[in-house]
């Protein structure tokens, strides 16, 4: 998996945006499950990140993340109620344990596991879109005017990985021709095998390193003032879409200071639903789903893609 | 007054007590294409870094000398200046670039030289419309083809505007048709567009008819300067291996004039052709017998195909005897890694069966395998963490519990590594290297030696060495395997080739089918076509001709 980058150019309305606007999108669906614990709030923006997954054809890259995500989840929602006692509606009440006491297992543990779980969820699902729809090199190149060292050290890396991959597989081929089985053994053993394929592997690193270090001299790195090719271009759609993000993230703020989206977990469950609090909630998702809306627009009119 | 001139230069690499380049004394004139050709070691690289300006500010150690361009002192300059007399293209296509995208990579060198956008902007469309990358504009570096890569490196260098161009093995690592283009752009830039190009090869077949002046170095000194033709007699004279095979052969006779091509070859050859009775190539006479060889492989109706759905292996049948040295050819991508990997039992087939002395590889582990396949990858870096070179050979007897029993003493002399086996792998020149890699597959004795691309960037001494030392193993009994790309190679040592194409055996016969090759016909097989005569090798041409005259 890790030998090929995870971006891969889908022609989708996300990756065509500016940078500048994107990551606005992906921070606003990255913040918004922080601040709001509301289960259908966290709902509404799993659904959002889903979306998007969805509409950038990037399933299949995003679904490692997914299934991780979906594992971690489910792990929080089975250990929160094991180890937090609070709540009123016992469902069931276990053993003495150590440290814990008697196990009480609540339905507002279960509920509060679950919620966080899909907070969590909601937070990988946005790192899966970033590593689907930004291209590495447009994110290296937006800080690059003022932080093009780092910005640089991440496109080494970011090169590095797929070359280090397909280096690793091939040492351990190689290796396991040499005799070296490495599902043998005690865990030491294996764990010093395993270490024989490190050591390969940062050798070759270092002479790579110093190979590349002299092609950027070749090319005058370090040799005085740099200047910053970045020629990405805004359009109305970016501005509309960080509008649209923007207004996401105040709105769900303020809902959330004014209490439209808050949600009370303890010693009792709260209303799920309000009347306000749906509505606040509809027009933030409305907001959330801009972006997409608008790339569906685009794909159909394209007069609106014209004009935008 | 010369572009690049170099005078009485001598430089000694950081705790180096030989000399790296030893007087060195050069004029290099404008629009001139120079060829530098040599062994490992000899100082090639090493005058491809000074002419870049990266000896010795990169590399440290002592200098003495001076380095001009246009007749002013090179050494001091700005970077930013030395950009626009200068620029490099390395060997290795994937350590040389930065960035992650090929748009990127192309304005590096540009940023670095803080040229405003909009010019920018100008100089990268300029290059990507002319080396035609546009398309790949948006595409991550690391997922293109070597050949794709190293345009991109010429594209980041040609971008930066400067007057000479130093290509040191640009095509090493690249296969003929993604090396042939290379060479096309670089004969292009120098006839079309006027670069001075200095151009460092190992494999000079390609390249040898682009050359105005070739040097050619020997422990850091130049030892001969002149025409390619000159040079090619120059090397005939002293024993030199480092020239292509139809310039060799007319310099072997002592012709008039030293072709370049193969078409100029065969309006000379006409002159030595008589009619006279055709000699039976000696070398194809030599039969071995059949009798009381077992099989030692046996590839039956075997497919495989990638997790990705890449069907890259269709139904192909292989039986390959002891005592044979089979090569395998064909294009990128045709599937010769993948069958390779097959049958070192790394990958198991999808359909059908592979048989490595009576065992079915699904049946064994890869470690099991190991004791009677020998597997050579691509790359010897990945065999070497020892602390010493015995440590190497070591490393594997231990793996398989094997005695030493004097087998690694001889395994690194058979090698010419005896004198370097307390030395650490990493410390040396990349065909030790591979020397080592091949020494720790030997040593455990495999019946069966496989590998992939053994002869990519190391020099026609080394290829003869290596291609002794294979038949010298097929004759006492092991069963070599194969992959190359290096056409000349498999007509002077192997006994019989296999070329794949799409997936599929396109041809499997005796070594001579190469001369009914139209792709794959070595030079003297090009030279000798209509003639009647069964050529493949420079040896094999002279012993026609001798007959004739």
């Amino acid at each position: 998996m890790l030998e090929q980058l995870s971006y891969k150019e889908k022609d989708a309305f996300l990756q065509h945006l500016h940078t500048a606007a994107v990551l606005t999108y992906l921070g606003v669906l990255l913040l918004l499950p922080l601040i709001i614990a509301h289960p259908l709030y966290l709902m509404g923006i799993l659904f959002a990140g889903i979306l998007a997954i969805y509409v950038s054809g990037a399933v299949e890259e995003s679904m490692p993340f997914l299934v991780m995500g979906i594992w971690l989840a489910l792990a929080v929602m089975v250990v929160n109620p094991l180890l937090v006692q609070n709540g009123s509606t016992v469902l069931l009440y276990g053993p003495d344990l150590p440290l814990v006491g008697r196990l009480r297992i609540t339905l507002e543990a279960i509920c509060y596991g679950a919620a966080m779980g899909m907070r969590l969820l909601c937070i990988i699902i946005a790192f899966a879109l970033y590593n689907a729809v930004v291209h590495p090199d447009k994110m290296t190149g937006l800080f690059s005017r003022f932080a093009w060292k780092s910005s640089l050290v991440v496109s080494l890396a970011t090169r590095m990985i797929p070359a280090t991959a397909r280096d690793l597989s091939s040492a351990k081929e190689v290796q396991q021709m040499r005799g070296v089985d490495f599902s043998s053994g005690s865990f030491r053993e294996r764990l010093k095998k395993y270490s024989w394929l490190l050591e390969v592997l940062l050798l070759s690193s270092l002479e790579g390193s110093t190979a590349t270090a002299e092609a950027m001299q070749a090319r005058g790195f370090g040799s005085g003032r740099r200047s910053c090719y970045n020629r990405e271009l805004a359009r109305p759609r970016d501005y509309l879409c960080c509008a649209g993000s923007v207004l996401a993230l105040v709105l769900a703020i303020y809902a959330r200071v004014k209490g439209y989206a808050d949600f009370t977990f303890y010693p009792e469950l709260g209303a799920l639903a309000g009347g306000s609090g749906l509505v606040w909630l509809g027009v933030i998702m409305l907001c959330l789903l801009f972006p997409l809306i608008l790339g569906w627009g685009c794909r159909h009119w394209p007069y609106l893609r014209s004009r935008i | 007054m010369a572009l690049l001139e170099i005078q009485d230069l001598i430089y000694h690499y950081p705790g180096g007590a030989k000399p790296a380049l030893n007087n060195i004394n050069l004029q290099i004139r404008e629009g001139e294409f120079l060829l530098v050709a040599g062994g490992s070691g000899s100082g090639k690289s090493s005058l491809a870094r000074l002419l870049a300006g990266l000896i010795p500010e990169f590399y440290g150690g002592r200098l003495q000398g001076k380095l001009l361009f246009q007749g002013n002192e090179l050494r001091g300059e700005q970077r930013h200046t030395l950009n626009t007399h200068v620029g490099i293209v390395f060997q290795d296509p994937e350590k040389q670039l930065v960035m992650t995208s090929v748009e990127a990579e192309i304005a590096f060198g540009l940023e670095n030289m803080g040229l405003p956008r909009e010019e920018m902007f100008r100089r990268v469309s300029e290059v990507m419309t002319f080396l035609n990358l546009a398309h790949l504009k948006k595409e991550f570096t690391a997922q293109l083809s070597g050949g794709e890569k190293q345009k991109v490196a010429l594209a980041a260098v040609i971008a930066m505007h400067p007057r000479v161009l130093v290509l040191d093995e640009p095509t090493s690592q690249l296969d003929p048709v993604a090396a042939g283009e290379f060479l096309d752009l670089a004969e292009y830039l120098n006839k079309e567009m006027g670069y001075t190009v200095v151009l460092i090869e190992q494999r000079l077949e390609r390249c040898f008819h682009l050359a105005d002046r070739l040097l050619v170095m020997e422990q850091g000194e130049i030892k001969c300067d002149g025409s390619p033709g000159e040079t090619a007699r120059w090397e005939v004279e002293h024993q030199l291996p480092f020239i292509p095979p139809v310039a060799k052969f007319f310099a072997s006779l002592n012709s008039s004039l030293i072709p370049l091509t193969v078409r100029d070859g065969r309006r000379e050859l006409q002159k030595y052709l008589s009619p006279a009775p055709f000699i039976e190539n000696s070398r194809e006479s030599q039969t071995i017998p059949e009798n009381g060889r077992a099989s030692l492989l046996e590839v039956k109706n075997v497919w495989y195909t990638y997790p990705g759905g890449r069907e890259v292996i269709r139904g192909q049948s292989l039986s390959v005897k002891e005592g044979e040295f089979v090569v395998i050819l064909g294009a990128n991508a045709a599937g010769k890694s993948t069958l390779l990997k097959l049958l070192a039992g790394i990958l198991k087939p999808d359909r059908g069966s592979v048989h490595i002395c009576g065992q079915d590889t699904r049946q064994l582990s890869l470690n099991e395998l190991g004791r009677y396949v020998g597997y050579l990858s691509q790359n010897p870096n990945d065999y070497l963490f020892q602390d010493s070179v015995e440590d190497e050979l070591l490393f594997t007897l231990n793996n398989f519990h094997l005695p030493d029993n004097g087998i690694s003493e001889s395994v690194l002399k058979k090698l010419k590594l005896w004198e370097l086996r307390q030395a650490n792998p990493r410390d040396l020149s990349s065909g030790e290297r591979q020397r080592v890699a091949l020494g720790s597959v030997l040593v455990a004795g495999p019946r069966l030696l496989l590998l992939d691309e053994p002869t990519r960037g190391i020099d026609y001494r080394l290829k003869a060495e290596l291609g002794f030392l294979l038949q010298k193993t097929a004759a006492s009994g092991g069963t070599v395997v194969m992959v190359t790309h290096d056409v000349e190679f498999a007509a002077e040592y192997s006994r019989r080739v296999v070329m794949i194409f799409d997936g599929m055996v396109a041809c499997d016969g005796p070594r001579k089918k190469l001369g009914e090759s139209i792709f794959y016909a070595p030079q003297m097989a090009r030279l000798f076509q209509g003639s009647g005569r069964d050529v493949l090798t420079v040896d094999e041409g002279l012993e026609q001709i001798g007959g004739v005259l």
